[in-house]
């Protein structure tokens, strides 16, 4: 893990795709796509069912290690309709009592209010500030004075170059000046390139590091 | 064409149309002596397969000519993707007599409900320009259909027209499948021979050409007073961006040629593109520049001169080419060739003695190409269903799938029914059903998605370039337009034009007074040297060397080769030439097989692999016809790496598939398969906002099926693909076998040569390495933005 500081607060950035905030004791996850494999078999496209599977092992790996508090989920967390996997979410709500499981919904999130309350699940509106931090599912264009956006959506990675016109492809976090968006936890969910500035800070994740790039 | 089935091969312009289309007529004259001339509503008798639409408005007036001088009253009609649906429920109806088609719709045909009883009195399919369809996986579409209507029809008659091929008879097997084995086949070859001259068009001193570079703009000059003294021209380019350029410099050079010079590649809009031959046809153009686009249709729009800018690559193209001028039979065919880098001039010379020895290239037809049989068997769900038996038995009769095993079939049917491995309880895959041993699709949502995304011709996810007041100009990539601000101006089928807005897949411009702008290039394979040429270019280099050539080219690159020889080397036959030398960029490592760019990609994988067995290190891979560097950012170990016997073919294999799964060419060749297979998402027109929620990417596919099922029969062929047509493992062996034969002659210029210029400058590399990710990154930059 590597730990940053952002806003006097204090983050470890987790090589699983996953940021923990010390001071709140919580566990930031974005872009999970639960279910996703299973959403794609029953439209008929042959995804192999076990597709998702490593997102189970890390997430359970990452709640027995860290043991937060509080597990806040950036948006995204279930890809589309209702399937069986659902359940497995639930149960997974279930073995975990001491932790309190939110959401705060992304475009992919349409079920129901009742299911997020049977799994267990506690659901924010679009927005969620805990000060200094502004917490949403998409990247804000407008962030309130004095706060900093926390977010996913994006799927972040970038482009490394190096000499011999070598260059790679990593997925990352981003943090600019007012915003940070953290990469995709979600297995089966692919990557997108972001724009970097002069003054961005930026973390890749190469197999089992996190790594801090300039 | 009594009873039999057969292959008609002929030269341009020899009548063959109507040398297969009139057998079929007479035999319905002797059928219905009495009445043939009245006798309306046979029901469909015959099927005409053309590889490109623009054809089948000649097919159909030519068939109507034939048939009005019978006096039968028949009926030709056109399908395709063009053809309205209000014309084609119309054809369903009452079909007519005949019908000219292309493979896709000949599949959309069998994927309608009640097809056997549309076929019912087909009695003939010719299939036009084989020799195109088979170099393609539409050839696999054409042969499955094939070994269906040959069950429903009994009796049925296949014909097969092709261009000259090196190898017209494996053609006509894959053609005729197993009819073939039974010996009941004609081929009927004609045995006319066209005289081509080729003439290199040279700078008035060869040091004006420039060692690297792909446009042959240098020579504009040279081109004009071509253009303007002949009646037309044909200018073909190898890319379309070249084509886009290539027009605008022409008419920036002679302006007299706004209103009667045109633009043709595949990127045009097809109206645009139907327009342009038309106007060709009828002597309305003077000069065409266009691209492989034009290169059917040999018949029927004869040309007064043809110019090819840059290497054609290939003996067959270049002859196809040049035999669109001079089309009176005995007439003599002439082609310019207008060099667009130095060493290209190479290439002239050793297309013309290829031509003088007839070397034509052979069209290696596709095997087991799972994506294509996994669509088919899907068509046939969709339509009636079927009896898997009965299909097996059929898909092992064609030459692509003559090797299917019984277990490979049965995980085909388990693909499709079960999505592959379902090992969880609940389950919920659905495409297609099966009871018993009958397969079908019963849903409506899955049949209509299926029948909008058949076809084996994938594109790049292209937007739609419309005018705002309408009227569509082409097809354009995503990434291009992204570069773009609304008000920016940028150059597309030769119009200068102002992008005013994006709109979902649309991107909607005005015409442009400025004469400046980004001009597009569209992705795609750059075609790698036939081996055929290779082995000519090997012998142009030992007349370069021996200073024993006569011809102009290899006198005009005299002064180049007197650098090569001051810098390096130029090697002999027995030698095998690499160069190394460090630069800005890092340290150049260049290899010089003369094998073409396939199989240098793979040899540079291959080499790049066994020297990172020795040490930690990383490669960046270019190649071109002639060569390959491997560069690095730190030194070789060369030296080593040839004591270690570099160029072994001991575990060959094992080396080639550790090297290629690192290189990542397997991903490439699986973009196609997936996108066939249907296992990409496209969306439907009008769509709803959960549909995103299916869309995906093959590399995602690529990616799964890698992780969690490795068995997976499509990511196999992806891998075989890459053995046959990208590695040519074959020719890979025959040059490793080649190079242990040869001196190896190692040379340490102390900057590029004229021989690696070309390759050093190209920026589309192939990559390995066998450093740790983490020790990579830390001597990585992070590329910024402004």
């Amino acid at each position: 893990m590597h730990q940053i500081k952002l806003c006097q607060q204090t983050f470890y950035l987790h090589p699983f795709h996953a940021i923990y905030w010390e001071e709140q004791q919580m566990l930031l996850l974005a872009d999970l796509h639960l279910g996703k494999a299973a959403h794609f078999r029953k439209g008929g496209f042959p995804v192999p069912a076990t597709a998702g599977d490593s997102n189970w092992d890390r997430l359970q790996t990452l709640l027995f290690d860290i043991k937060p508090a509080r597990v806040l989920f950036l948006g995204d967390l279930f890809h589309s309709e209702y399937n069986p996997v659902w359940e497995e979410l639930g149960d997974l709500i279930q073995q975990f009592k001491e932790i309190s499981f939110e959401l705060v919904p992304g475009n992919h999130d349409i079920l129901e209010d009742p299911y997020y309350q049977a799994a267990g699940l506690y659901l924010h509106p679009l927005t969620l500030e805990i000060p200094p931090f502004y917490l949403t599912h998409h990247p804000q264009d407008e962030i309130p004075e004095g706060l900093y956006n926390l977010c996913g959506h994006i799927h972040p990675s970038v482009k490394l170059r190096g000499g011999a016109r070598q260059s790679l492809r990593l997925p990352c976090f981003y943090f600019g000046e007012q915003q940070g968006i953290l990469p995709a936890f979600g297995a089966f969910t692919g990557t997108a390139n972001i724009a970097v500035r002069a003054g961005d800070r930026v973390f890749v994740i190469a197999s089992n590091e996190v790594v801090e790039v300039s | 064409m009594e009873g039999h089935h057969g292959m008609l091969n002929a030269p341009t312009g020899s009548g063959k149309t109507y040398a297969l289309l009139i057998p079929i007529l007479l035999q319905f004259i002797q059928e219905n002596p009495e009445d043939y001339t009245e006798k309306t509503g046979n029901g469909l008798q015959a099927i005409w397969i053309t590889p490109i639409r623009a054809l089948a408005k000649e097919i159909q007036s030519a068939a109507q000519r034939a048939i009005e001088g019978l006096g039968l009253s028949w009926e030709v009609a056109i399908r395709s993707g063009d053809t309205s649906s209000s014309e084609r429920a119309k054809q369903k109806r009452k079909p007519p007599e005949i019908l000219v088609t292309t493979p896709e719709s000949l599949h959309l045909l069998l994927a309608s409900k009640g097809y056997p009883k549309y076929f019912k009195h087909l009695k003939s399919v010719i299939i036009d320009e084989w020799h195109e369809l088979m170099g393609s996986k539409r050839g696999v579409q054409m042969e499955l259909a094939l070994s269906r209507l040959k069950v429903i029809c009994p009796g049925l008659r296949v014909w097969g027209i092709s261009a000259t091929i090196g190898n017209l008879d494996e053609a006509l097997h894959a053609l005729l499948g197993n009819s073939y084995e039974t010996g009941h086949y004609k081929l009927i070859q004609s045995s006319i021979h066209k005289k081509i001259e080729v003439r290199s068009i040279l700078p008035d001193e060869v040091e004006q050409l420039p060692w690297a570079g792909h446009l042959g703009i240098k020579l504009l000059e040279k081109i004009v007073p071509i253009v303007q003294q002949s009646r037309s021209t044909l200018i073909f380019t190898n890319t379309r961006a070249q084509c886009e350029i290539w027009y605008q410099q022409l008419l920036e050079a002679a302006p007299d040629l706004a209103g009667i010079m045109a633009m043709h590649h595949g990127s045009i809009a097809r109206d645009l593109r139907d327009w342009v031959e038309n106007a060709l046809h009828e002597e309305v153009l003077k000069a065409v520049v266009c691209t492989s686009s034009l290169d059917l249709g040999v018949d029927f729009r004869p040309v007064e001169t043809i110019i090819q800018i840059g290497s054609p690559k290939g003996v067959s193209r270049f002859i196809q080419r040049a035999g669109r001028s001079g089309h009176q039979p005995g007439a003599l065919s002439r082609i310019y060739f207008v060099p667009t880098h130095a060493l290209e001039l190479l290439e002239a010379a050793a297309l013309r003695q290829a031509i003088d020895e007839q070397q034509l290239e052979s069209r290696v037809p596709f095997i087991r190409s799972f994506d294509v049989l996994v669509q088919y068997l899907i068509t046939l769900a969709v339509s009636d269903g079927f009896r898997e038996q009965e299909i097996y038995e059929e898909v092992r009769s064609t030459f692509c799938y003559n090797s299917i095993s019984r277990k490979e079939w049965k995980w085909l049917l388990a693909f499709i029914t079960d999505g592959g491995s379902s090992l969880s309880a609940y389950d919920e895959y659905k495409k297609v059903e099966r009871a018993g041993d009958f397969y079908q699709v019963t849903s409506r949502r899955i049949a209509t998605r299926h029948r909008l995304q058949m076809g084996t011709i994938v594109s790049e996810s292209n937007l739609t370039v419309k005018y705002v007041s309408g009227g569509r100009i082409g097809t354009i990539e995503e990434w291009f337009i992204a570069q773009l601000k609304p008000g920016d101006t940028f150059w597309f089928a030769g119009r200068s034009l102002e992008l005013v807005r994006m709109k979902g897949m649309m991107v909607q411009v005005r015409k442009s007074k400025k004469k400046t702008g980004k001009i597009p290039s569209w992705q795609g394979g750059r075609m790698p040297l036939s081996s055929n040429l290779t082995h000519y270019l090997r012998l142009k280099m030992r007349e370069l060397r021996n200073g024993t050539g006569e011809e102009i080219e290899l006198k005009a690159l005299e002064p180049i080769a007197e650098l090569q020889r001051n810098r390096s080397h130029i090697p002999g036959d027995d030698e095998f030439l690499i160069e190394y030398f460090k630069s800005r960029e890092g340290y150049h490592l260049v290899f010089y097989p003369f094998e073409g760019r396939f199989v240098h990609e793979g040899l540079g994988s291959l080499f790049a692999y066994r020297i990172s067995q020795l040490t930690p290190i990383s490669f960046s891979i270019a190649m071109n016809d002639y060569g390959f560097e491997l560069l690095s950012d730190v030194e070789i170990p060369i030296e080593a790496a040839l004591e270690q016997d570099l160029f072994s073919t001991q575990h060959l294999y094992r080396d080639i598939q550790a090297s290629i799964n690192e290189a990542e060419l397997a991903k490439r060749r699986f973009r196609d398969i997936a996108s066939i297979a249907g296992l990409i998402f496209k969306g439907f027109p009008g769509k709803e906002k959960k549909d995103r929620h299916l869309q995906s990417s093959s590399q995602l596919f690529f990616e799964v099926f890698t992780d969690y099922e490795p068995d997976n029969l499509l990511l196999q062929q992806a891998h075989e693909e890459v053995m046959i047509f990208q590695l040519e493992e074959i020719r890979m062996r025959e040059a490793l076998g080649r190079i242990q034969q040869q001196k190896v002659r190692l040379s340490y210029p102390s900057k590029a040569t004229p021989f690696s210029f070309p390759i050093i400058v190209d920026r589309l590399r192939g990559r390995l390495t066998s450093e740790k990710l983490e020790d990579r990154i830390k001597k990585m930059k992070l590329q910024l933005v402004r």
